[in-house]
């Protein structure tokens, strides 16, 4: 199944540039794809070819060296990416969600300093918002920044921080006003490192996306100027949910990449697998299982694509959509991935074939950028309305 | 440096949807159209040689209006610019049209080099490149391996692919030369040009632009009409031989005697 | 009166290239069809060898001495001197024929330009059918078209392989002409001509090839293709993969961007049959295919497929025709 999916929605440029990405994934991704999984190594090939080809570029304003695609652009990019490795459509999906604080909130002067470098990709941003002890309750957050003259000195640790280990530039969120109401304790810094008192303390080792590192990071007294600092004290919060509203609808995409990646893996198995003389698609219990499969696949990406559009246009429930989208892409990879390897059979246990990458591979889409618990919680908000707060 | 790349929309091979349609031409709503891929080879030699020299690359195509689109792939690689002949007149095209058609709209232009693809997918000539340099009075090099252009002394350099090795040939320029996969491996189009090309002129020529006439270009005055068409006939059944490498090795042999290829 | 020309190829070393003696000999048979004749037109610097030896083919030829042509590439002034013998002669019609191969089409190109005539090219089947009918691959072989001119000439060019050459009971006769009509194409200098090692005769003509594909895994595993194509008289061929890999020239390359070839046996060593592959043998007569994988797309085409180790299939196989031949 090399045709890609219809593009009637699409605009020339961006189904040019969806086709010149799968391309591009199928030659040069897809072959490192097992092996990125297997050594667990994070894949600077892959990054030197993602920012040769402009790829990185591309959540980036055109007048700072960006290629200035739209939130669908972007989506389409990491799905594309996606279809081939999970661990190679990470680097997009973080060096977009780590600059939004950024490009939502930066001043004229910050995006002139940091962007044209972030989008050439040769510096790697990440988004270090999570902690030991505030995951889904990211408000209870205890990294805390304390103003000291023209600085603010930075103490905490930060969990599961993907591309931690590989960044240049780290996107941290800090306590700034701890006597203020809960949504304006916080403030965003754009950290550079190596620096003084920052540290990688570990790397998780995870069941899936194991190329992708994962850090801990350890902040002890790190100075940091307030020139880097992305707004006012307080606006913290404000940036990470509107960060959400943009970033949530990349994990979709890479669900959906996922997703499309086992959907095809399985069908292209059920053609040419026989037994008791026939293609197993040929048995109705396999053909109903893929069917579902591309149905479920393609009802993922329509949402994904139609919450795009809304976002974009900045339509005020820009949070329920990406919620929506995020919620049912990532359980949509769950369900499909897991179906895959049911097709395969006792070959999708093993790892000569695709699918058991791709399986454990789609499971944290329903864990990180906002368990889909979170996502329900935002949803059912949007519906219902505020009861309490 | 200016260079002008012949490029051909055709029915994309992968997509393995081409057919005739009750007229015995191409059907081109079949199937999705793309570049010639042989086309791309001599673009991305061009893009290089400009990237080196300094220049812009200019694509010429004839086609019909639905050609625009084929070129944005093309333009988004790094062409500056293109030019559309497009005409009612010109459906049916036998070769001799394409030929005179290109010639036209090539004496428009100013260029130091026309490069043109080994041939197209959907039709092999490979006889057009040799045609319009007669009709301009071009030097014509073809079986390019290499392409080495002097701009300060106005000549050019090609390596020629023979049977036995290669020649070297030289012309001055401008001159039109004909090109092969050798030359290099086309880019991906860089994001950066698939967003930028929607921004790049096409510049359309109709018959009339050229002054040319559709009575005697065209489909009106093809030289060659198609007669009929049919899918080839199929081959026999395929014998599969597994078992030991001896046993294999027997079979070929047994199949080669029979045939009296041995 | 329907005139068949058949332009023939002089070889580097003054010989008659053997695709013109096939489109002397597929001439000859239609002007028998059509009640007309088959006339050859050879152009050189000194064209007397190649001419006689295509005057086994064709009762007639003439011959084009043009020593201004030494040092230049050949095609352009070629065609010139082809279209003034053209021009010469008062019949306004008849039929050009000419190989397909490089240099024919190259003269192809500039003598349609040069008379006008319509070009029917990489024609895989030629015919008298009260007209002259012109069958020809469309869409990597999916389709055959019959095509025909509807102008009183035109110019066909003709694949290798298509008919077998024939001589004639006794050789035509050579007849000199001094060179005629135009000179005003720029002819283009050949500065130095460079012998390859390694280099093969057109694997286009082979008549039978033996290919190998990615499988073959690298120039070592390629001396098994050779041994192989050795033994069996035949040429080596290769996928887009295995010249991309720089394990073969790239003139050896079969497919959509190399070469189309149909040769008697086709002999497909560790090759999918992918479609890019496929549109460059698939009208071979005979092929066979061994490849480990028994559902690879070649499975559809072959006439034989050997599920196994492609080393060990060939080393056996080469055993077993090397015995044969005691």
């Amino acid at each position: 199944m090399s045709t890609p999916p219809s593009g009637h929605r699409l605009t020339e440029e961006q189904i040019l540039l969806r086709d010149t990405l799968r391309e591009l994934a199928d030659a040069r991704i897809a072959p490192r794809a097992a092996d990125i999984d297997r050594s667990g190594e994070f894949p600077e090939d892959i990054r030197r070819l993602l920012a040769q080809h402009d790829v990185l570029g591309l959540p980036f304003p055109a007048e700072h060296g960006g290629v200035g695609g739209d939130l669908l652009t972007v989506c389409l990019a990491i799905e594309q990416i996606a279809r081939a490795c999970t661990t190679s459509s990470l680097i997009l999906a973080v060096q977009d969600l780590g600059s939004l604080p950024l490009r939502l909130g930066g001043s004229e002067d910050q995006l002139a300093r940091w962007v044209p470098r972030l989008a050439s990709g040769e510096t790697l941003i990440c988004f270090g918002l999570t902690e030991p002890e505030a995951g889904s309750d990211a408000a209870a957050l205890r990294t805390t920044a304390v103003r000291d003259g023209d600085d603010y000195l930075v103490s905490g640790t930060k969990r599961f921080i993907t591309n931690g280990s590989v960044a240049g530039l780290v996107t941290i969120f800090a306590v700034t006003n701890p006597e203020a109401p809960r949504h304006r304790r916080l403030s965003c810094f754009i950290v550079e490192v190596p620096t003084q008192g920052f540290r990688v303390a570990r790397l998780e080792h995870k069941m899936g996306i194991r190329g992708s590192p994962t850090a801990e990071l350890e902040l002890t007294s790190v100075r940091v100027p307030a020139a880097n600092r992305i707004g006012d004290e307080g606006d913290g919060w404000d940036l990470a949910m509107r960060t959400f509203e943009r970033s949530r609808p990349g994990i979709a995409a890479q669900a959906v990449g996922i997703a499309q990646g086992a959907l095809e893996a399985a069908s292209a198995y059920a053609r040419e697998r026989k037994q008791f003389g026939q293609r197993i698609g040929d048995f109705q219990m396999v053909a109903s299982m893929l069917a579902d499969m591309d149905a479920q696949v393609e009802a993922a990406r329509q949402l994904l694509y139609t919450a795009c559009e809304v976002i974009e246009s900045g339509a005020p429930d820009a949070a329920r959509w990406a919620a929506m989208c995020k919620l049912v892409a990532g359980d949509t990879a769950m369900r499909v991935t897991t179906d895959a390897v049911q097709v395969f059979g006792g070959y999708g246990y093993v790892d000569e074939f695709p699918v058991e990458r791709m399986m454990r591979d789609a499971k944290i889409t329903q864990l990180y950028e906002g368990t889909q618990q979170i996502q329900r919680l935002v949803i059912a908000r949007a519906l219902l309305g505020r009861g309490r707060d | 440096m200016h260079i002008v790349v012949l490029t051909k929309p055709v029915p994309d091979p992968a997509a393995a949807a081409e057919r005739l349609g009750p007229d015995l031409r191409l059907d081109r709503a079949a199937s999705p159209a793309v570049v010639n891929g042989n086309d791309e080879y001599a673009l991305e030699a061009a893009l290089k040689l400009v990237e080196a020299h300094g220049g812009e690359v200019t694509l010429l195509t004839m086609a019909p209006p639905s050609g625009a689109d084929t070129m944005r792939k093309a333009l988004a690689m790094g062409a500056t610019r293109g030019v559309l002949v497009t005409d009612p007149a010109l459906a049916g095209s036998c070769v001799r049209s394409t030929d005179e058609v290109l010639a036209a709209a090539l004496r428009e232009l100013t260029f130091d080099l026309v490069f043109s693809g080994f041939d197209t997918s959907d039709g092999n000539a490979g006889v057009v490149g040799a045609a319009i340099a007669a009709r301009l009075g071009l030097p014509y090099l073809s079986n390019a391996a290499k392409i080495e252009p002097d701009p300060a002394a106005g000549r050019v350099r090609v390596r020629r692919i023979t049977p036995a090795g290669h020649d070297l040939l030289e012309a001055p320029m401008p001159a039109l030369v004909v090109c092969t996969q050798v030359l290099g491996e086309p880019r991906y189009p860089s994001l950066k040009g698939i967003m930028s090309a929607r921004s790049k002129e096409i510049a359309s020529r109709s018959l009339a632009d050229l002054g040319l006439d559709g009575a005697t270009v065209g489909g009106a005055a093809a030289t060659t009409e198609v007669l009929d068409s049919r899918r080839p006939p199929a081959r026999g059944a395929t014998t599969v031989v597994r078992g030991s490498a001896a046993e294999g090795a027997a079979a070929i042999v047994a199949l080669l005697t029979t045939r009296r290829l041995i | 009166m329907a005139r068949f020309w058949v332009v023939g190829e002089p070889n580097a070393d003054g010989s008659i290239s053997k695709l013109s003696t096939e489109v002397a000999t597929l001439a000859r048979s239609l002007a028998d069809a059509a009640g007309g004749d088959a006339v050859g037109i050879v152009v050189g610097t000194d064209p007397g060898r190649a001419a006689a030896e295509l005057a086994a083919f064709l009762p007639r030829v003439i011959a084009v001495a043009d020593p201004g042509l030494a040092g230049h590439a050949w095609s352009v002034p070629a065609a010139e001197r082809v279209a003034g013998v053209l021009g010469a002669d008062p019949d306004a019609g008849g039929f050009v024929m000419l190989g397909a191969g490089p240099d024919g089409r190259d003269l192809a190109g500039t003598l349609a330009a040069l008379t006008g005539r319509g070009v029917l090219a990489n024609a895989t089947a030629v015919r008298w059918d009260g007209r002259l009918v012109v069958e020809m691959g469309a869409f990597g072989g999916k389709l055959v078209t019959s095509s025909g001119f509807t102008t009183p000439g035109g110019m066909v060019t003709i694949r290798p392989n298509m008919v077998t050459a024939e001589p004639l009971p006794t050789p035509g006769v050579v007849e000199a002409q001094a060179p005629a009509g135009s000179a005003a194409l720029p002819r283009v200098a050949i500065v130095e001509q460079v012998e390859e090692a390694g280099a093969v005769a057109p694997i286009e003509e082979a008549r039978i090839i033996v290919s190998g594909g990615r499988g073959v895994g690298g120039p070592e595993g390629f001396q098994l293709v050779g041994e192989l194509a050795a033994e069996l008289g035949g040429a080596v061929g290769a996928t887009r993969a295995a010249v991309d890999s720089g394990w073969v020239p790239y003139s050896q390359q079969i497919g959509q961007t190399g070469k189309i070839v149909k040769p008697q046996l086709y002999l497909a060593l560790g090759i999918s049959g992918a479609i890019q592959h496929k549109v460059g043998m698939q009208t071979a007569e005979t092929i066979v295919a061994v490849n480990r994988d028994p559902d690879a797309p070649i499975a559809e085409f072959a006439d034989l497929l050997v599920v196994g180790d492609l080393f060990e299939v060939g080393r056996a196989l080469l055993v077993a025709l090397r015995e044969r031949s005691g």
